[in-house]
């Protein structure tokens, strides 16, 4: 238990040091441009601006200083919890990521379990039929899959579900449902739209979010499986290899419980990780996918704050993805130790 | 037969055996033989080929895209480009963008990753975290950032570049050839350049596209992975009998490293780089779909496509438009198709666990 307590801590570490480099990064790269392209950054009211204003904003932020002095400043400011202000959506960033994430957990929890439930249990099937006509089918379906450009498939299906048939509409909530979640009668528990709808009663709301995810979860779905069924199928094939599947069978136990209680249970170690990696890649936003769709998640906030140059934003994004990845690592990683007992937290 | 060419010959064996392999092979083929005949296919109005053709007389009448007809073939874009002509000169664009960005990666993951293994201690720990901070980063963001703060004009001092080069030559002669003659013109063109250096030096502006800009950048976000992969791979074989014997019989560290542990390596690397051109397509084309990258009337299908983003929230547009997206997406997932396809059949022939059975 000490070691595992000793493994969290220098991982923790490790995650301050993943932290500081993300940003680093991001702020070099901010220093390409000019201070008095960076000073817009600080203007809330761009309609107005002489070279005065500039010239007073880059004195005032210290825009011209070493790039040691400006980094860490904006660093005392986060350490402060303050990450600044987003040019782009008119808002704090902090404020903004809390006012986003909601959208983006609406296709997650929809997309996450079905991605790794169906990409598990086709990796097992094609595995175990190694050469027959599912593995065959899977295969060729994952590489179509990983072939598929997002934002094609999102505007295909939207052509013909939204164009034609007039289904499901784009965005994240029609136009009535958006009045009656800010009316005052409503209360935002959650700020999760569709829980929000259930808790106060109005199914009809929870049904509107429901149309509206369909589609931008099909399109996750369908890319995104193809690589844990792939992996999961080669990651069968090495298990089903191994000695002690071999020696399942020689104890005489049916062919049932040699893949599944054998072979699966250690087939799924790889997949674990890629499964983690996945959900925390899906909760950082879905970039290409929200945007195709206007879903207005983090993604598409994230999207459009690199667009207008709105470098806080980026920032704050850029630490809430690495964030994410890292805690995702580290569940896995604890999690190997209880399913692996070969594996020791060193 | 020598080991090596019984390798070659055994995978393109296998290759041929695979009807998958086979169909990524072809769709290659076909995209290559579009590329080779563009100008044929579709000959160039402008003296830029890149530049999309756009129909005028349409034009005048209405900006709105039209159906295929005799005259277009695939219809036309908005603002009436010619969607065949740039579907056609496009092919071209997505292997550039592919090989060249493959390449960039595999040079900087190669001299990375060989260091970090070869070398190991406190330069493969920096080096590798290094790679997890660019790996913990969300990449399109990533991208995106350097697409947008890279300068459109690098200005190289070619001057500095001469002296620096010609000093490096001229220590390199003397070392080789201590002949006075070659010295004497050495120790002129050095002084030469440095003259040129101070008083006048020859500056060029290196101008440089969007396109360009995409390429570095998905370079730059996609090189960690090579490195990772090589530095397994070498630690891999690092410690097998027959280094250990190079290393006794005297050979020198580059020797050792190009002559025995590289090509060792170069299967597992087959495989992702055949991958990773379908997927850097998409990347790019990700990219231009966001707006970034290629202008409006250049000749790159993931252009194409992002206009349709300005009909997200019209249906009768969305309907009618169908075919300013579906073709050059179809174009893209064809290409992509391709390469995984080749990627995947070769991982099933390259793997020594599933091989020769």
């Amino acid at each position: 238990m000490t070691s595992l307590i000793a493994y969290i801590t220098r991982r923790l570490i490790f995650l301050i040091f993943v932290l500081i480099g993300v940003t680093l990064m991001i702020f070099a790269i901010t220093m390409l441009f000019s201070p008095e392209i960076r000073a817009y950054l600080y203007i809330r009211n761009i309609q107005h601006v002489t070279p005065d204003v500039v010239r007073s904003v880059i004195e005032k932020y210290g825009l011209n200083d070493p790039f040691y002095l400006q980094f860490s400043r904006w660093l005392g400011q986060v350490l402060q919890g303050n990450l600044g202000w987003s040019q782009s959506s008119a808002q704090p960033v902090a404020e903004a990521i809390l006012t986003r994430w909601p959208y983006t957990f609406e296709i997650v929890i929809f997309a996450a379990p079905l991605i790794i439930f169906f990409g598990i249990y086709l990796g097992v099937q094609a595995g175990v039929h190694r050469n027959g006509i599912i593995d065959h089918v899977t295969r060729v379906f994952s590489i179509i899959g990983y072939s598929l450009p997002s934002f094609w498939l999102g505007l295909l299906l939207l052509s013909v579900f939204y164009g034609k048939l007039g289904w499901l509409p784009p965005g994240a909530l029609s136009y009535e449902a958006e009045q009656a979640v800010h009316a005052s009668s409503f209360v935002r528990y959650t700020h999760i739209d569709l829980i929000d709808g259930i808790l106060n009663g109005q199914f009809w709301i929870t049904l509107d979010v429901l149309k509206h995810v369909i589609l931008p979860v099909i399109v996750i779905v369908v890319i995104d499986i193809a690589v844990l069924v792939r992996v999961m199928r080669s990651s069968m094939l090495e298990s089903l290899s191994k000695q002690y599947v071999t020696a399942a069978r020689a104890k005489g136990l049916d062919e049932k419980t040699v893949i599944y209680k054998h072979a699966r249970r250690n087939a799924l170690i790889p997949v674990a990780t890629l499964s983690g990696m996945l959900v925390a890649g899906l909760l950082g936003g879905l970039v290409i996918t929200e945007t195709v769709f206007g879903f207005g998640g983090l993604g598409q906030w994230a999207a459009n704050a690199a667009i207008g140059l709105d470098v806080p934003a980026v920032l704050g994004y850029a630490m809430l993805s690495a964030l994410l990845f890292v805690i995702a690592n580290l569940i896995v990683d604890i999690m190997y130790a209880y399913i692996d007992p070969r594996i020791r937290l060193e | 037969m020598e080991p090596r060419v019984k390798e070659w010959k055994f995978m393109v064996k296998r290759v041929r055996e695979t009807p998958l392999a086979l169909a990524g092979l072809i769709i290659i083929i076909f995209f290559i033989l579009i590329a080779l005949l563009a100008p044929v296919l579709a000959p160039p109005t402008y003296s830029d080929p890149f530049k999309i053709p756009q129909d005028k007389e349409i034009y005048s009448l209405t900006p709105n895209p039209t159906p295929p007809t005799l005259t277009h073939i695939f219809g036309t874009s908005d603002q009436q480009y010619d969607i065949y002509y740039a579907c056609i000169w496009g092919t071209i664009t997505a292997f550039r963008v592919g090989l060249t960005v493959v390449l960039i990666s595999l040079i900087i993951g190669l001299i990375l990753g060989v260091a970090a293994a070869y070398y190991g201690g406190i330069l493969d720990e920096i080096l590798m975290r290094f790679t997890d901070i660019i790996i913990a980063f969300p990449g399109l963001i990533l991208a995106m950032a350097l697409v947008l703060a890279f300068p459109a004009a690098i200005p190289i001092n070619l001057s500095s570049i001469f002296l620096v080069f010609s000093i490096i030559c001229s220590f390199i002669i003397i070392m080789a050839h201590p002949d006075k003659k070659l010295l004497l013109i050495t120790q002129m063109i050095v002084v030469a350049f440095l003259v040129s250096y101070i008083y006048q030096p020859i500056v060029l502006h290196l101008e440089i596209t969007n396109l360009d800009k995409v390429l570095f950048a998905i370079a730059i976000v996609g090189w960690p992975g090579y490195a990772r992969l090589i530095r397994g791979e070498i630690l891999r074989v690092k410690n097998e009998d027959y280094i250990e014997a190079a290393k006794a019989a005297g050979s020198s560290d580059f020797q050792i490293i190009t002559k025995h542990i590289l090509p060792n390596t170069i299967y597992p690397l087959l495989v992702v780089v055949s991958m990773d051109v379908g997927s850097i397509v998409l990347t790019a084309a990700a990219l231009s779909f966001l707006g970034i990258g290629a202008p409006i009337d250049y000749a790159d299908w993931g252009q194409m496509i992002s206009r349709s983003r300005a009909w997200i929230r019209n249906p009768e547009m969305l309907a009618s438009n169908f075919h300013t997206f579906f073709i050059p997406g179809l174009f893209i997932t064809l290409f992509s198709l391709g390469w995984n396809l080749l990627g995947d059949a070769l991982r099933d022939v390259l793997d020594p666990m599933l091989r020769r059975r």
